[in-house]
C-alpha cells in the first residue's frame, strides 16, 4: 500500500470530479445571487419606509411591561398609534423586551451611550444606579411638577432631589389559589393562609391528593429572585441591613449571608419536600405561571394582572387571593408587595429629551389611564384615575392590598448586576436541588467580584446607600 | 494579499494585543481603573470560571462519540445500496442548521415534563425521566447530546468521501486474500482515513473549546445558577452583561492560551502529514 | 442472511433519520397547532393545522427586517470577503513572494481562533467609530472572521491546479490579474459555490456577535432577533416554533438545490 500513489488517485478523482461540476457551480452561483438579491429587494419597502422617517422626530423605546399585566403591550401600541397621529411629526418605534433581557439590554446599551431614547427598568435602583453612571437624565427636568406631583409610588426613583422616571402602573404580588383544588384537598377554599404553619399545612394537604401544591418557574431566575423579594425582605428590620451588607460596611455583609442562610433554608424545604412543581428549574417564569390557569398547581405567586387574567380561565368564583404568607419575623414581614415596577425614563443620549418627556406625560392624560385599566385591568400609578373605574370585587381585593399600607419589593434595592449575578444564580441553585449553604456562597463571592471589578459603581452605590438610609 | 493583511491585522492581530491590555484593568467602559494582573488571580479563585473552563473540557467527551459514532455509520454505509445518498443527505441535515432556532426546539423536547419525558413514559421507561436542562448534574450532558446530534452528520459525510477515495483495488485484493469485513474495516480503511480523522478530531475539540455559546445562551443561559456556563459564556456575561470588561478580557486570554495549544497540535499533524505524503 | 443484513442497515439509518429531523418535524408540527391544542397535545399530530401562527408572526413580528437585515449581512460580508481570499490565496500559491508558507501557516492557526476572544477590542473599536447597532459593524467583524477559512481552503484548492497552466499564462506574458480571471477562475466556480456557501451558513446561524454589536431591533438579525423574543413568547410554544421554523427555512431550501453538490465541496476542503 503506497501512501503517495493513493494520495495522488484521490487528489485526481476529486479534481475532474470538481471539473464536471463546473456548470453546476455557475448555474448555482447565479442562483444563489439572484435568490438573495431579490429576497433582499423584496423586504426592501421595510427599508425605505425607515429612510423616509428620517426626517421626522424618531423615538425609539424599550418598554417592558407584559410580564406584570398581559395586555399592557397591546395598550401601548394603541396609544402610540394614537400619538403619531395627534403628532404627526413624531415616530415611535417600540421594542418589548422581555424579562431575561430588560436588564442586560440596557447594561449593554449604556456602554455604549446608544440604542433606546426611551427605555424602561424595575424601580429604584435598576434606574437611579444607571443614572449616577450619567445613562438617565431626570425626568422632572422635562415634566412640570405640578404634573409629576399627581403620579403615584415616585418616591422609587428619587434621588437628591431629582425624579428618574415615570411610573405607569402600580401592580402588588399577592399569592393566588385555586379553590376547587383546594376543595379536593380537603382544605377550606375560602380560607387563605396566612401564617407560614398554615402555609405548609395547605402543601401538604395538597401533595398528599396528588395536586402540585406551588407552580412556578425559575429557568430565568425569575422564581428565586421574587423569593428574595418576599421573604428575604421578611428577615429584615430596615432596608439598610440589606444595602449596608451589600456595601460590605462593618460586619453587616456577614449578617446580611446569615438571614440569606435562613430564607434560602426555608426555600430548599419547600423544594425538597415537593411542594413546588418538579420541573420548576427548566421552565422559564412565564411557563410555570400556565401551570396555574391550565389547573395543574393549586397556587402560585403572581402579579395582579396575572390574577384578573386567570380569573377569567378557570372562573372568579374558583380563585382566591391573599398577602403572601408570613414566614420572616424582621419588622419589614408585615409590609407588602407592591410597586411600581416598569419605571419609564429618559436616556441622557437621546437627542430629542423634551420630545421623550411630552409623550411620556401624555400617557398619563386620564383617558389613557382609564383605558389601561379597562384593557388590561391595571392600576393606574395615577391619583386622577377614579378609584370608581374599579368595580370587580377581586380587583378591589388586590388594589386593597397594594394601597393599605407600605410596600417594598426588595430586588429593586439591589444593583441590577449583582440581580442577575447573584440573586437569580443562587435561586437556580436552590430550584436544582442545591443547597442553601452554596446558595449563600455565591452571593458572597459575587458580591465581592462586583466590588473588586466594578469600584465606579460600588462607590456610587455606597453613597447611594448612605444617603437615602 | 493586501486587503487580507489589513483585515487580519484589524480583527484578529489588533484585537489580541488590546485584549491582553483590557485584561490589565476594571471597572466598565469609560471608567476602567489599571489594577495589573490581579484579574488573573481573582479568575482563578473564581469557582464559575474555574468551572466554566471544566465544563469545557467535559465537553471534549463529545469528540471521542462523535468520532466514533460517525466512523462507524460511514463504514457501514461504505458500499452503494439503494436510499444511500438520501440517507447521508438527510443525517447531513442538522448540521446545517441554525443552533439558534434548533436549541428552541430542543429546550422544549428537554425540558422538564417536556417532549422527551413524555416520550419515556409512553415508552415505560419512566425511571430514565429526568429535568434534562434543569438539573445540574444532567445539564451538561444534555447540551453535549445536542452537539453530538449536530456534529454526527457532518462526520458521516467527511468519513464517506474520505472512504469513497479509497481505491477499490485494494481492498478488493485484501478480501481476494480471505480477510472478512471487519478486518478489512479495521486493517485497510481505517487506517487509510487515519488523517482525516486526526483532523476530525482536532476540529471538535477547537469546536467545543470555542464555539459553543449559541448552546448554552439558548438553552439554559448558563443556568441553572452556573452549572452549564462555559469561558465564552463567562466572558459574554461579564463583558457585556455586567460590564466588567477586565476580567471578561482576562478570560478571553486564557481561552486565546488554551485555543493555541490545540492550534499547535493541529499544525504539527498536519506538517507530519505533509511529510507523509512526500 | 444479506437480506437480513440489508435490513438492519435500513432500519438504523431510518432511526438516525428520525433523530436528525425530528427536532424540525416538532418546530413545524407544533407551529401548526394552536397554543390550546399544543397544550393538550404536544406530541401528536396537528389535527386541525392552522397557519394563524406564522401570520401572527409575519404580522406582528419585524421578522422581515431581520430576514433583511441577516441577508445583507451574509451576501455582503461573503461577497467581501471571498473576492479578498481569492487574491489572497493566489499570491499565496502563484507568486514567488517570500514569506508566503509562514504567512499560510499563520493563516491556518487564525482559523481556529474562538471570536468571542475578539469581541472585546472589536465591540471597543465599533463604539470609537459610532458603528455599534449599524449593520456595518458586525459586516465587518465576520469579513475578518470569514477570511482565514476561506483563504485556507482556496489556497488547497490552487495547489491542485496544473502548475504548468499558470506557468504557460506567465510565459505569454499575462499581467497576474488576467491570469486570476482567465485561466484559475474559470475552473474553480465549484470551489467558489462551496465556499460561499459554507462562509453563508456560518454567518447567517451566527449569534453571538449579532447578540453584541446589534442591540437595536432595527438592526438585528434573525437569530439575535429569535433570542431576543424567546424570552418574551416562551410560553407561546407554537408562535416560536413558527418562527424558528421560518428561520431555517432558507437554509433548507438551499440546501435542497445545493445539497449534493455542497456536501461534495464541503468534504473536499477537510484534511488538506
Amino acid at each position: 500500500m503506497n501512501w503517495k500513489v493513493l494520495a495522488t488517485e484521490a487528489s485526481t478523482s476529486t479534481r475532474s470530479k470538481s471539473m464536471a461540476g463546473r456548470r453546476v457551480a455557475h448555474r448555482l452561483i447565479a442562483m444563489f445571487c439572484v435568490a438573495s438579491l431579490g429576497l433582499a429587494m423584496a423586504v426592501a419597502p421595510v427599508a425605505g419606509s425607515a429612510s423616509a422617517a428620517a426626517k421626522k422626530t424618531n423615538i425609539t423605546y424599550w418598554f417592558w411591561g407584559e410580564g406584570d399585566i398581559p395586555g399592557i403591550t397591546k395598550w401601548m401600541q394603541q396609544r402610540i398609534v394614537t400619538y403619531q397621529t395627534l403628532n404627526p411629526g413624531v415616530s415611535i418605534t417600540l421594542v418589548p423586551q422581555s424579562d431575561s433581557t430588560i436588564i442586560p439590554s440596557f447594561a449593554l446599551a449604556a456602554q455604549n451611550k446608544s440604542g433606546p431614547d426611551i427605555d424602561t427598568q424595575w424601580a429604584t435602583l435598576p434606574v437611579l444606579l444607571p443614572a449616577l453612571q450619567g445613562g438617565v437624565t431626570p425626568i422632572s427636568k422635562y415634566v412640570k411638577s405640578s404634573e409629576t406631583s399627581k403620579w403615584l409610588n415616585t418616591s422609587e426613583n428619587e434621588y437628591k432631589g431629582a425624579l428618574y422616571a415615570m411610573p405607569l402602573y402600580v401592580i402588588g404580588v399577592p399569592l393566588v389559589w385555586n379553590k376547587k383544588l383546594f376543595k379536593q384537598a380537603g382544605l377550606d377554599p375560602n380560607k387563605a393562609p396566612t401564617t407560614w404553619g398554615e402555609f405548609l399545612a395547605d402543601c401538604a394537604a395538597l401533595k398528599a391528593h396528588g395536586i402540585t401544591p406551588l407552580g412556578m418557574g425559575n429557568k430565568d431566575g425569575d422564581f428565586g429572585a421574587w423569593m428574595f423579594a418576599i421573604y428575604e425582605k421578611q428577615a429584615l428590620n430596615s432596608i439598610s441591613q440589606l444595602t449596608e451588607g451589600v456595601a460590605n460596611k462593618g460586619n453587616d455583609q456577614a449578617k446580611l449571608l446569615a438571614s440569606l442562610t435562613k430564607m434560602y433554608t426555608m426555600f430548599q424545604g419547600l423544594m425538597s419536600k415537593g411542594y413546588i412543581n418538579s420541573n420548576v428549574a427548566s421552565l422559564d417564569f412565564a411557563q410555570g405561571w400556565q401551570l396555574f390557569p391550565q389547573g395543574k398547581a393549586a397556587m402560585s405567586f403572581t402579579t395582579d394582572g396575572n390574577a384578573l387574567a386567570w380569573a377569567k380561565t378557570i372562573g372568579q368564583a374558583n380563585i382566591g387571593v391573599g398577602e403572601p404568607p408570613i414566614w420572616g419575623t424582621g419588622t419589614l414581614a408585615k409590609t407588602y408587595d407592591a410597586t411600581q415596577s416598569s419605571s419609564e425614563f429618559i436616556t441622557s443620549w437621546s437627542p430629542n429629551k423634551k420630545a421623550d418627556a411630552k409623550f411620556l406625560a401624555w400617557l398619563h392624560t386620564p383617558s389613557n389611564m382609564v383605558a389601561l385599566n379597562k384593557e388590561t385591568g391595571a392600576f393606574p400609578a395615577d391619583s386622577r384615575f377614579p378609584k370608581s373605574n374599579i368595580t370587580n370585587s377581586l380587583a378591589k381585593t388586590l388594589d386593597g392590598f397594594d394601597t393599605a399600607g407600605t410596600s417594598i419589593w426588595l430586588e429593586n434595592f439591589i444593583p441590577p448586576s449583582i440581580d442577575t449575578s447573584a440573586d437569580r444564580p443562587a435561586g437556580q441553585l436552590i430550584t436544582s436541588g442545591g443547597t442553601a449553604a452554596s446558595a449563600v456562597a455565591l452571593w458572597k463571592q459575587q458580591l465581592q467580584l462586583w466590588q473588586s471589578q466594578q469600584p465606579t459603581q460600588f462607590n456610587q452605590f455606597k453613597t447611594w446607600a448612605g444617603a437615602s438610609s | 494579499m493586501g486587503p487580507a493583511l489589513v483585515a487580519l491585522g484589524v480583527v484578529f492581530v489588533y484585537s489580541f494585543v488590546e485584549v491582553a491590555h483590557y485584561s490589565l484593568y476594571a471597572g466598565s467602559i469609560g471608567q476602567l481603573t489599571y489594577v495589573g494582573f490581579s484579574n488573573y488571580r481573582e479568575l482563578f479563585i473564581d469557582p464559575q470560571f474555574v468551572h466554566a473552563m471544566f465544563n469545557n473540557f467535559r465537553l471534549l467527551f463529545t469528540v471521542p462519540i462523535v468520532t466514533i459514532l460517525s466512523l462507524a455509520l460511514a463504514l457501514v454505509i461504505n458500499t452503494t445500496f439503494r436510499g444511500v445518498r438520501a440517507y447521508r443527505a438527510i443525517v447531513f441535515v442538522p448540521y446545517i442548521l441554525p443552533a439558534t432556532a434548533m436549541g428552541l426546539s430542543f429546550s422544549y423536547i428537554l425540558q422538564g415534563n417536556g417532549i422527551l419525558d413524555g416520550l419515556l413514559k409512553n415508552l415505560h421507561l419512566s425511571f430514565l425521566i429526568h429535568d434534562w436542562l434543569g438539573s445540574p448534574s444532567w445539564v451538561m450532558f444534555s447540551i453535549g447530546s445536542v452537539i453530538v446530534w449536530q456534529q454526527f452528520g457532518f462526520g458521516v459525510v467527511v468519513f464517506s468521501a474520505a472512504l469513497l477515495a479509497v481505491p477499490g483495488e485494494t481492498i478488493e485484493a485484501a478480501r481476494i486474500d480471505g480477510a472478512n469485513w471487519w478486518v478489512v474495516q479495521r486493517k485497510i480503511l481505517i487506517p487509510q482515513i487515519h488523517r482525516i480523522i486526526e483532523f476530525f478530531v482536532i476540529l471538535q475539540a477547537i469546536i467545543v473549546l470555542s464555539s459553543v455559546f449559541t448552546y448554552i445562551y439558548v438553552l439554559t443561559g448558563g443556568g441553572p445558577g452556573y452549572s452549564s456556563g462555559v469561558m465564552e459564556f463567562f466572558i459574554y456575561q461579564n463583558g457585556f452583561e455586567n460590564g466588567s470588561i477586565g476580567i471578561a478580557s482576562a478570560a478571553a486570554v486564557v481561552l486565546l492560551a488554551l485555543a493555541s495549544v490545540l492550534i499547535a497540535i493541529y499544525l504539527w499533524v498536519r506538517t507530519r502529514a505533509a511529510k507523509e505524503v512526500n | 442472511m444479506q437480506h437480513l443484513r440489508n435490513t438492519l442497515r435500513h432500519l438504523l439509518l431510518i432511526f438516525l433519520c428520525i433523530i436528525s429531523l425530528y427536532p424540525v418535524w416538532f418546530m413545524l408540527s407544533t407551529a401548526l397547532k394552536s397554543q390550546n391544542n399544543y397544550v393538550l397535545n404536544p406530541m401528536g399530530l396537528p389535527y386541525h393545522p392552522t397557519l394563524a401562527n406564522f401570520g401572527s408572526v409575519l404580522t406582528n413580528w419585524p421578522l422581515l427586517v431581520w430576514v433583511r437585515n441577516s441577508l445583507v449581512a451574509t451576501v455582503v460580508s461573503v461577497l467581501v470577503s471571498t473576492i479578498i481570499s481569492i487574491m489572497a490565496a493566489f499570491a499565496i500559491v502563484f507568486s514567488r513572494a517570500r514569506g508566503r508558507e509562514t504567512l499560510f501557516r499563520v493563516n491556518i492557526a487564525l482559523m481556529a481562533i474562538p471570536s468571542v476572544a475578539l469581541l472585546i477590542p472589536m465591540y471597543m473599536l465599533m463604539i470609537k467609530f459610532h458603528l455599534i447597532n449599524q449593520l456595518p459593524s458586525a459586516i465587518l467583524f465576520y469579513i475578518g472572521l470569514l477570511i482565514p477559512f476561506s483563504i485556507f481552503f482556496l489556497v488547497n484548492f490552487f495547489r491542485e491546479i496544473p502548475i504548468e497552466l499558470v506557468e504557460a499564462a506567465y510565459m505569454d506574458g499575462a499581467p497576474h490579474h488576467r491570469i486570476l480571471r482567465s485561466v484559475i477562475l474559470p475552473i474553480s466556480g465549484a470551489s467558489t459555490v462551496t465556499l460561499v456557501i459554507v462562509n453563508a451558513i456560518f454567518v447567517w446561524n451566527e449569534l453571538l456577535v449579532a447578540l453584541v454589536f446589534l442591540q437595536s431591533n432595527s438592526a438585528r438579525t434573525l437569530m439575535s432577533g429569535l433570542t431576543l423574543y424567546q424570552g418574551r413568547y416562551l410560553s407561546n410554544e407554537p408562535l416560536l416554533m413558527a418562527a424558528a421554523f421560518m428561520s431555517i427555512m432558507p437554509l433548507g431550501i438551499l440546501y435542497v438545490f445545493g445539497q449534493r453538490f455542497f456536501v461534495r465541496g464541503l468534504t473536499a476542503g477537510m484534511g488538506k
